[in-house]
C-alpha cells in the first residue's frame, strides 16, 4: 500500500519533472516587477535619458558630424546602461534572495534550480530589452527630427546659394546617410546580446559569491578584460615560447573570458558602415554559446548548493 | 490509502558541516536521527537553538542534502523536486518580496505550483479570508507587521493545498494574540487532515497543538512519543474540583490519610491560569466591550 502511495505521489508530481517554461516565466516576471520597483532602476534610466538629451544638444560642427556625434553619444549611453545594469542587477538578485530567505520559500515549491536561475536571467534581460527599446524609440524620434531639420536647412541654404541640383542632392544625401537607418536596430541587438552574456557571467559569479559587491567588482573586471582579451592574448602568444602549456592556457582563457570585442562592430554600424551578415550571425552564435556556457557553470555550482 | 505512507520519514539522518578544508574538522549538526510524521498528524520537534531542528527541516525540504541516511516525504525522496508538490513551508521570520502586495505574493507562489486562472483566484480569496488579510490584500508586504507577514507566509505555504505543512518557529516574534491565531490555524489544518511538522523552542505552544513530540538536543533524538504519554506522571493523579467546601476538602484529606501506604497528597491549592491566557482573556474582553460600544 505504501508503494502504491509513493507511486501516486510520483505520478502527481510527474508534471514537474521537466523544465517548465511557465515557472521560468513566473520568476522572470517577478524579477521584472522587482527591478522596475527598485529605485536604482529609475536612477539608471534617468542617467541614460539625461545622456541621450545631452547628446542632442547643438554642437559647433557640420550637420553630418552633429548627427554622427548624437548617434555615438546615444549608443554609447545605451551600451553603458545595458552592461552596467546587467552586472549590478544580476549581482544583487540572488544574494538578496538568499539573505532575505525568499529563496527558501521559492525552492520549497516544486521549482527546479535551473528554472530559478533562468527566471532571474530572463527577468534581468526583459528589463534591459524594455529599457533599450524605450531609449531607441526616443533616440529615433530625436535623430529623425534632427535629420529632417538639418536636411531642410541645408537644402534652403544651398538653393539660396544657387548650387546645382546634383550638388544639393549630394549634400542632402550626406546628411540623411547619418540619420535613422534600419541597420541601427542591429546595433541595438548587439548591445542587448552583449548584456545577455555579461548577465550570464554575473549569474555564475553570484552563485558562489559571498556578497553582491564581490560579483559586481569581478563582473566589471571580467568585462574590462573581455574587451581587451584579443589584444592581450595576441601579445602574450607573440611574446611566449609557443609551448603546449601556453597554447592550453590560452585556449582555457579564451573559453572562460568572453570576447566582448565581438560586439564592437555595432560602433561601425552607428558610424554608417555596412553590416556584414556573417558578423551578425557570429555575434548571435557566440552570445548563445557564452550565455549557455555560463548558465551551465552556474547550475553546476547552484545545483548542490545548501541553504 | 494515503494514511499508510508517512508524511515524513527520516531514517538515520546525519548531517555534517565541514569547518575547514581539513577532513577531520567538522561539526555534526544532526546525528543518526530517525522519526516519522504520520499522515494527518501534528508532530513537534523541540529543542534549544542550535540543536539541529532547522537543519533537519531543511533536509526534509531538499534545501540540504543528508551526509548519510534518508528523508522521504509521502514516499518520495526529499531531494526529488516532485516531493515539494505536497509540501507547504513557512520559514522562521519569513521575508517575502517586499515590493509585492499580499495578492501578488500568493499569485506568485501559486503560479510556481502550476496553478492559474479561476482556480488560483478563488484559492487566493479563500486563503486571504482564512488568515484574516482581506483588508490588507492590496498593500505591499513592506508595510506588513510581523504577525501579518507570518499569516501571509502561512497562506503561501497552503496555496497549492499541500498534504504536509512544515513550520519553522511559526510564532517566533509574534504577539500572544497573533500567536494564538496561528495555533488555531494549525489546529484547523489538523482537522482538515493536513499533516503538520513544526519546529519550536516554545514548549507550551507545542504542547497545545502536537500529537507527537520529539525532543532533540545536540543533534540527537533524546525522547520521542505521544505527547500525553510523554508528559503524564504515571504515579500521580490530579483531581480538580469546583466549589468544594472546606468540609469536603477535610473529608478528602482524611480519606487519603486513612488509605496509608505510599498514598499522600502532594499539592493542594487553587489552579493558576497562565500569564498568556490571562492576557488573551483581557484582550478579548476589551475587544468585545469596544464592539458593543
Amino acid at each position: 500500500m505504501a508503494t502504491d502511495d509513493a507511486t501516486q505521489a510520483q505520478q502527481l508530481g510527474g508534471r514537474n519533472w521537466m523544465i517548465s517554461g511557465s515557472r521560468i516565466w513566473t520568476i522572470a516576471r517577478g524579477t521584472l516587477t522587482q527591478l522596475i520597483r527598485m529605485k536604482t532602476f529609475y536612477f539608471l534610466i534617468a542617467i541614460a535619458f539625461l545622456l541621450v538629451i545631452v547628446g542632442n544638444l547643438n554642437l559647433q560642427a557640420s550637420a553630418a558630424s552633429q548627427l554622427s556625434m548624437i548617434k555615438k553619444v546615444s549608443f554609447g549611453t545605451m551600451d553603458l546602461f545595458a552592461w552596467l545594469f546587467a552586472i549590478v542587477a544580476t549581482a544583487v538578485l540572488i544574494p538578496r534572495d538568499i539573505e532575505d530567505r525568499t529563496l527558501y520559500t521559492i525552492l520549497s515549491k516544486p521549482v527546479l534550480r535551473i528554472e530559478y536561475l533562468l527566471g532571474k536571467l530572463v527577468g534581468v534581460l526583459l528589463v534591459i530589452a524594455i529599457a533599450l527599446i524605450g531609449m531607441f524609440i526616443v533616440f529615433s524620434l530625436i535623430i529623425h527630427a534632427r535629420t529632417v531639420a538639418f536636411a531642410g536647412a541645408e537644402l534652403e541654404y544651398l538653393k539660396g546659394a544657387g548650387k546645382p541640383a546634383a550638388d544639393i542632392q549630394l549634400e542632402v544625401n550626406a546628411i540623411t546617410s547619418q540619420g535613422l537607418r534600419p541597420a541601427l536596430g542591429i546595433a541595438v541587438l548587439a548591445i542587448f546580446l552583449k548584456s545577455a552574456v555579461v548577465a550570464s557571467v554575473t549569474i555564475f559569479l553570484s552563485t558562489f559569491a559571498s556578497s553582491s559587491l564581490f560579483s559586481i567588482i569581478i563582473g566589471m573586471i571580467l568585462y574590462l578584460v573581455g574587451n581587451a582579451r584579443e589584444m592581450a592574448m595576441s601579445f602574450w602568444e607573440y611574446e611566449s615560447d609557443g609551448s603546449m602549456a601556453v597554447a592550453l592556457i590560452s585556449k582555457v582563457f579564451k573559453i572562460l573570458i568572453p570576447d566582448y570585442q565581438l560586439f564592437s562592430f555595432a560602433e561601425g554600424i552607428v558610424l554608417g558602415e555596412k553590416i556584414l551578415p556573417h558578423l551578425v550571425w557570429s555575434m548571435a552564435g557566440m552570445s548563445i554559446f557564452y550565455a549557455g556556457f555560463f548558465i551551465a557553470l552556474a547550475l553546476l555550482v547552484f545545483y548542490d548548493k545548501e541553504f | 490509502m494515503s494514511e499508510a505512507v508517512p508524511a515524513v520519514e527520516i531514517k538515520n539522518l546525519t548531517k555534517v558541516f565541514p569547518v575547514s578544508f581539513r577532513k577531520e574538522n567538522y561539526v555534526v549538526a544532526v546525528d543518526n536521527l530517525s522519526f516519522t510524521v504520520g499522515a494527518g498528524e501534528v508532530y513537534g520537534l523541540i529543542g534549544p537553538n542550535g540543536s539541529g531542528k532547522s537543519t533537519t527541516m531543511k533536509v526534509a525540504l531538499g534545501l540540504m542534502a543528508p551526509s548519510s541516511g534518508s528523508t522521504k516525504v509521502f514516499g518520495v525522496d526529499s531531494r526529488d523536486v516532485r516531493a515539494r508538490n505536497d509540501i507547504g513551508f513557512l520559514p522562521e521570520n519569513p521575508y517575502f518580496y517586499k515590493h509585492l502586495s499580499g495578492v501578488e505574493t500568493l499569485k506568485f507562489y501559486g503560479k510556481l505550483c502550476g496553478m492559474g486562472g479561476r482556480e488560483l483566484k478563488d484559492r487566493i480569496a479563500e486563503l486571504l479570508d482564512m488568515v484574516g488579510l482581506v483588508d490588507a490584500k492590496d498593500r505591499r508586504l513592506g508595510g506588513y507587521s510581523k504577525g501579518m507577514l507570518q499569516r501571509i507566509g502561512l497562506a503561501q505555504a497552503l496555496i497549492q493545498r499541500p498534504r504536509l505543512v512544515i513550520l519553522d518557529e511559526p510564532t517566533a516574534g509574534v504577539d500572544p494574540v497573533g500567536s494564538r491565531e496561528i495555533r488555531d490555524l494549525v489546529i484547523k489544518l489538523k482537522d482538515d487532515g493536513i499533516s503538520v511538522f513544526l519546529c519550536s523552542h516554545l514548549l507550551e505552544q507545542v504542547q497545545e497543538v502536537c500529537d507527537e513530540v520529539g525532543i532533540i538536543f545536540e543533534g540527537r533524538m533524546r525522547r520521542e512519543g505521544n505527547l500525553d504519554d510523554l508528559i503524564s506522571i504515571d504515579e500521580q493523579t490530579s483531581l480538580v474540583l469546583e466549589n468544594a467546601s472546606p468540609d469536603l476538602m477535610r473529608k478528602i484529606t482524611e480519606l487519603v490519610e486513612k488509605e496509608g501506604g505510599n498514598t499522600k497528597i502532594i499539592e493542594q491549592g487553587k489552579p493558576r491560569t497562565t500569564l498568556e491566557r490571562l492576557f488573551l482573556q483581557i484582550a478579548t474582553n476589551t475587544k468585545n466591550a469596544k464592539s458593543k460600544d
